[in-house]
C-alpha cells in the first residue's frame, strides 16, 4: 500500500523533480566555475576574504569564511543559497503532497481506503527523504564534475540534503496546524527564508580571524539548520557531526507531524478557519478591488520585502565606506564593477542598491501578472468576464495594481534608503531618485508577462519568470561574469538611469518607458482578440 | 416574435477539433429553451460564445440583438449565467462573492430590495454565506452562483448545467425560482442532463449532437419525431400480420405479450388493424423525452418496453 502510494506520486512528479535536480547540478557546477574563473589565485581569494571578513553586509547573503581554497571559496559563496533552495523545494513538495492534494479531494480517496489516516503522512516522508537524497547526489556531482575534492563536495551536498529535510519536517508540522494549503506553503516557505536570514545575522555579527581567513558565527548561526549545514566546514574541517544534529531534528519534526496528522480531520488544519463577512465590502465592487483583494497580501509581503532591503542598503551605505577604508581596495572595485565605475564606494554602492531594488520591483510586477494566467487558468477570469467587465478592463485593472504596487514599494523603499543613510555622500532625495528610475525597467517586465499572457497563455509562468531570471543574470551580474555588453544590454537593468552617479544618461528610462507602454498596449490589443482558455 | 438568441451556422475549431460545426439555435423571448445533448457535443462551448466569452471561427451569432463578442460588457448588463463549472475565489466567502458578481453585472447591493432578495435566497438555497469558498463542496459553490443569477434581475438567464451537483430538495427549489423568473417573462437557455427537469421547466428544446443541433422545436413536435411503443397479450391472435404493415418496426414476442414501435404517421392507419385483432391488454407509451433522447444520442436505440 505504501509503496503504491509513493509510486504513484513519484510518477506524477517525475518532471518536477528531474528539474530541480537539473537545476542544482548545473548551480553547484556553475558556482564552482565562477570561482575558478573570477578567483582563480590565491592571492585573489585572500584580497577577497580580507574584505569580505569585515564586511557584514555581504556576509549577510553569504556565508561563513572558512579558508583559502577553492573549495572553502566555493561553501562561502554557495552553500547558504543552494541550502535555501533545497529547503523550500521540500517544504513544496511536502505541502504540494499533503494539504493541497486534500483541499483537491484526492486524499479523501486515500484517506478512505485502508492507507488509513497515517500511510500518506509516511508515504509524504519517505517521498521527501527520497528527493533530498536525489538532489544531494546532484548538487555532489556538479561539485565533483567541476574537480572540487570527493570528501568536502559530499559533505557539502549532504548539508544542503539535511536542510531539505529538516525543512521537510517543519513544512510537515506546519502542513497538520494551518488552516490551508495556501497558508501552509507560505508559511513553511517563511520559515525556510527565515532560517537563510537567521544564519546570515550569525554570520554577519560573527567573530573575524584575520590571520586564518575563517569567522566564528554568532550564535544566531546555531539556530538555522543553514548554519549547521556550514558548520560542517566542508573542504576546511569536513566535520560531519552537525548531519547528525540535522537528522535527530527531522525526527522529531516528522514525529510530532506523525502524531498530529492522527488528531486531525482530512482537509482541515488544527487551527480552524475563521468565520469571514456575508456581505462584500465597498471595496470589493469591481475588477480593480477583486484584483486588490486577491493580491494584497502578497503585494503588501513583496513591499515590506522591498523596504526592508532598501533599510539594510541605506543603513549600510556609510558603514562599508567606512570599514572599505580599512580593508583595502578589492571589494570597493566589485562594488564599482557592478555599481558602475565612474563614481566613488558609496555612489556605486548606493546605486547597486537601487538596482537590486528595481530587481525586487520587477518581481513584483511578474507575479502580479502572473496572476492573470493563475485567473484564467481557473475559470476565474470567466466568471468576471460573464460580468458587465470587459476583457480590456478586467486585464488592465490587474496590471495597474502591480504597476502601483511597483511604484509605492519603489517610493518607500528610495524614502527609506534616503533616511537611514544619513551623513553619506549620496543625499537623501538622489537615494529616492535612483529608486523611482527603477520603475520604468519594472514596467516592462509586466508589459513582457502580458504580452505574454495574451498571446501564449499557456507561457505566462514559466517564461515570467524565465525572462526574470536571464534578465538579473545579464543585467545585474553582467558585469562580473565577463557577459559581453550587447547582451548585458538585452536586459532592462542595464539601462535604467543612474541618478546616484555622478554622470548618468536618462535616455535609457525614457526609452524603457516607451517600451513599457507599448508592450501593454500591444498585450490589450492581443488578448482583447482571443478567447480565454480555462484549463480543464 | 422576435429572438433573444438567434446563431446560424455557428463553428467553432479548437485546432483540428470541430467543437461547433454549423450551429443553428433560436430562442424566443419569454421561452425556456431546453439544450440538450450528449457529452463533448458543443454546449458549453456554444454557452461561452454566447456570453462572449470565446469568438466563433465562422458564423453569425446576436444575443438580445447585439453581437456578444464586441458587446459582452454591456450585454451582461442584461444577461445573468451560471457556468457549467464553477470555481469561486477561495479566498472570498460565499456571501463576498454573491455580492462581487452582483456588483460586476452592475447590480447595486446597497438596496434594501436587494438585501431581501439576498436573503430570501440564502435561505432558499441553504447557503452559509459566511464561509470562505474554499470549503464549499460543489453543491454549494454551485449554489453560490445560482444565488448570484437569481439575485439581480436579468432578460435573459444562460445556464450551463445548474442543477449539477444539487441535491433533490435544492433542485427543487431552483426550479420554482426559474419558473418565477420565466412567468416574470424573461427568457432562458438551460442546458441540462437532467431530462425531468428540462420537462417541467422547457417550453422548446433544441437537441445538440457533434457541433449541429438535430432537432429542434417544442416537447410535442419532438415526440412526433420519435415512434410510439405498442404492445399486447399475445391471446391466440396472429401478430404476424402486424409485422408486414408499414411503419411497425421491431416487433418481438416475449414474455406472452407482443412488442413493436410504430413510427409517428403511421399510427392512424394501425389502430383499426388493432381492432380487427381484438388484442387485449392494450398498451401504447408516447415516447418519453429520454427515449427521445436515447434516440438522438445513440442512433441504435429504441423503445423497448411499453
Ligand atoms: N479549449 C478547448 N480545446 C480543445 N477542444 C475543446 C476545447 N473546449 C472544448 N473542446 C472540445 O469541443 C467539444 C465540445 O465540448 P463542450 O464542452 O462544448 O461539450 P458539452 O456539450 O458542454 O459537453 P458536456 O455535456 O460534457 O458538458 C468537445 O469535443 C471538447 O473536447
Ligand atoms: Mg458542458
Amino acid at each position: 500500500m505504501l509503496g503504491t502510494l509513493l509510486r504513484f506520486r513519484l510518477r506524477r512528479d517525475r518532471l518536477r523533480l528531474g528539474l530541480w535536480v537539473a537545476v542544482l547540478f548545473l548551480l553547484s557546477l556553475l558556482i564552482v566555475s565562477e570561482v575558478r574563473d573570477t578567483f582563480g589565485t590565491l592571492a585573489s581569494r585572500v584580497a577577497t576574504l580580507r574584505i569580505l571578513l569585515v564586511t557584514p553586509a555581504v556576509l549577510l547573503f553569504r556565508g561563513t569564511p572558512q579558508g583559502t581554497s577553492s573549495g572553502d571559496f566555493v561553501a562561502v559563496l554557495g552553500l547558504a543559497f543552494v541550502a535555501l533552495l533545497v529547503g523550500l523545494m521540500s517544504t513544496f513538495l511536502v505541502v504540494r503532497h499533503t494539504r493541497a492534494e486534500e483541499e483537491d479531494g484526492q486524499a479523501d480517496a486515500v484517506a478512505a481506503t485502508a492507507a488509513g489516516r497515517r500511510l500518506p503522512t509516511l508515504a509524504v516522508l519517505l517521498h521527501v527523504a527520497l528527493a533530498d537524497l536525489l538532489v544531494t547526489v546532484a548538487i555532489a556531482a556538479g561539485l565533483l564534475a567541476g574537480g572540487l575534492p570527493v570528501g568536502g563536495s559530499v559533505l557539502l551536498a549532504a548539508g544542503c540534503g539535511m536542510c531539505g529535510l529538516v525543512f521537510a519536517g517543519v513544512a510537515l508540522l506546519l502542513a497538520q496546524v494551518l488552516p490551508t494549503a495556501r497558508a501552509a506553503n507560505g508559511a513553511s516557505a517563511a520559515v525556510v527564508v527565515a532560517a537563510y536570514f537567521v544564519r546570515g545575522i550569525g554570520d554577519a555579527a560573527g567573530t573575524p580571524h584575520p590571520e586564518t581567513f575563517t569567522l566564528t558565527p554568532a550564535w544566531p548561526s546555531a539556530l538555522s539548520p543553514i548554519g549547521w549545514a556550514q558548520a560542517i566546514h566542508p573542504f576546511a574541517d569536513d566535520d560531519p557531526a552537525p548531519l547528525l544534529l540535522g537528522l535527530v531534528a527531522s525526527v522529531v519534526l516528522a514525529a510530532a507531524a506523525l502524531a498530529l496528522a492522527e488528531r486531525r480531520d482530512v482537509g482541515a488544519g488544527l487551527v480552524a478557519a475563521r468565520r469571514a463577512r456575508e456581505h462584500a465590502s465597498a471595496w470589493l465592487g469591481g475588477p480593480f478591488g477583486l484584483a486588490v483583494r486577491l493580491e494584497r497580501l502578497s503585494l503588501a509581503g513583496w513591499i515590506v520585502g522591498l523596504v526592508a532591503f532598501a533599510a539594510l542598503m541605506g543603513g549600510l551605505s556609510v558603514a562599508v565606506v567606512h570599514q572599505l577604508d580599512q580593508a583595502g581596495p578589492g571589494i570597493a572595485t566589485v562594488i564599482n564593477r557592478l555599481g558602475g565605475s565612474n563614481g566613488t564606494i558609496q555612489q556605486a554602492f548606493a546605486n547597486l542598491g537601487a538596482q537590486f531594488g528595481g530587481v525586487l520591483a520587477a518581481a513584483i510586477c511578474v507575479q502580479a501578472a502572473q496572476r492573470l494566467r493563475q485567473e484564467e487558468a481557473a475559470g476565474r477570469a470567466d466568471a468576471v468576464l460573464a460580468t458587465a467587465t470587459g476583457r480590456v478592463r478586467w486585464l488592465l485593472s490587474h496590471l495597474l495594481l502591480a504597476a502601483l504596487a511597483a511604484a509605492v514599494g519603489l517610493e518607500l523603499a528610495g524614502l527609506v534608503a534616503g533616511w537611514l543613510s544619513d551623513g553619506g555622500e549620496v543625499d537623501s532625495g538622489t537615494w529616492l531618485l535612483a529608486f523611482l528610475w527603477q520603475l520604468p525597467a519594472a514596467l516592462v517586465f509586466l508589459g513582457i508577462v502580458a504580452l505574454v499572457f495574451a498571446v501564449v497563455p499557456q507561457a505566462t509562468v514559466p517564461a515570467g519568470w524565465l525572462v526574470f531570471a536571464a534578465a538579473v543574470y545579464l543585467g545585474i551580474f553582467g558585469p562580473l561574469s565577463g557577459v559581453p555588453d550587447w547582451a548585458r544590454h538585452l536586459a532592462p537593468f542595464a539601462d535604467v538611469p543612474a541618478p546616484a552617479l555622478p554622470t548618468t544618461s536618462y535616455t535609457g528610462g525614457a526609452v524603457l518607458a516607451l517600451a513599457a507602454v507599448v508592450l501593454v498596449v500591444a498585450a490589450v490589443v492581443l488578448f482583447g482578440r482571443r478567447d480565454t482558455r480555462p484549463v480543464g | 416574435m422576435d429572438a433573444v438568441i438567434r446563431a446560424e451556422g455557428l463553428q467553432k475549431r479548437f485546432g483540428r477539433v470541430r467543437a461547433l460545426d454549423g450551429l443553428d439555435l433560436v430562442v424566443d423571448r419569454g421561452e425556456v429553451h431546453g439544450y440538450l445533448g450528449p457529452n463533448g457535443a458543443g454546449k458549453t462551448t456554444t454557452i461561452r460564445i454566447l456570453l462572449g466569452l470565446a469568438r466563433a471561427t465562422s458564423g453569425r451569432v446576436g444575443v438580445l440583438g447585439e453581437d456578444p463578442w464586441r458587446a459582452a460588457a454591456a450585454l451582461h448588463r442584461r444577461i445573468a449565467s451560471v457556468p457549467g463549472d464553477v470555481v469561486l475565489w477561495p479566498n472570498l466567502s460565499g456571501g463576498e462573492t454573491v455580492d462581487l458578481l452582483v456588483r460586476l453585472r452592475g447590480g447595486r447591493t446597497d438596496t434594501a430590495e436587494y438585501r431581501t432578495v439576498r436573503r430570501e435566497l440564502d435561505e432558499e438555497f441553504q447557503l452559509d454565506p459566511g464561509k470562505k469558498a474554499r470549503s464549499y463542496s460543489k453543491g454549494n459553490r454551485q449554489k453560490v452562483a445560482l444565488i448570484a443569477a437569481f439575485a439581480a434581475p436579468a432578460e435573459l438567464l444562460v445556464l450551463d448545467e445548474p442543477t449539477s451537483g444539487l441535491d433533490p430538495l435544492m433542485e427543487e427549489v431552483f426550479v420554482r425560482r426559474l419558473e418565477a423568473f420565466a412567468a416574470g417573462g424573461g427568457s432562458v437557455l438551460l442546458s441540462s442532463h437532467i431530462l425531468s427537469e428540462v420537462e417541467r421547466l422547457c417550453t422548446r428544446i433544441s437537441i445538440v449532437r457533434a457541433g449541429r443541433v438535430v432537432e429542434s422545436g417544442t416537447l410535442a413536435q419532438l415526440r412526433h419525431l420519435t415512434r410510439t411503443a405498442f404492445s399486447f397479450d399475445r391471446g391466440d391472435s396472429r401478430e404476424g400480420a402486424l409485422a408486414a404493415l408499414p411503419g411497425v418496426h421491431d416487433l418481438v414476442v416475449d414474455d406472452g405479450r407482443v412488442r413493436f414501435t410504430v413510427d409517428p404517421d403511421r399510427i392512424d392507419a394501425l389502430l383499426p388493424e388493432l381492432g380487427r385483432l381484438a388484442v387485449t391488454g392494450l398498451r401504447v407509451a408516447p415516447p418519453s423525452l429520454e427515449e427521445l433522447f436515447l434516440r438522438q444520442y445513440g442512433d441504435v436505440l429504441e423503445p423497448q418496453e411499453a
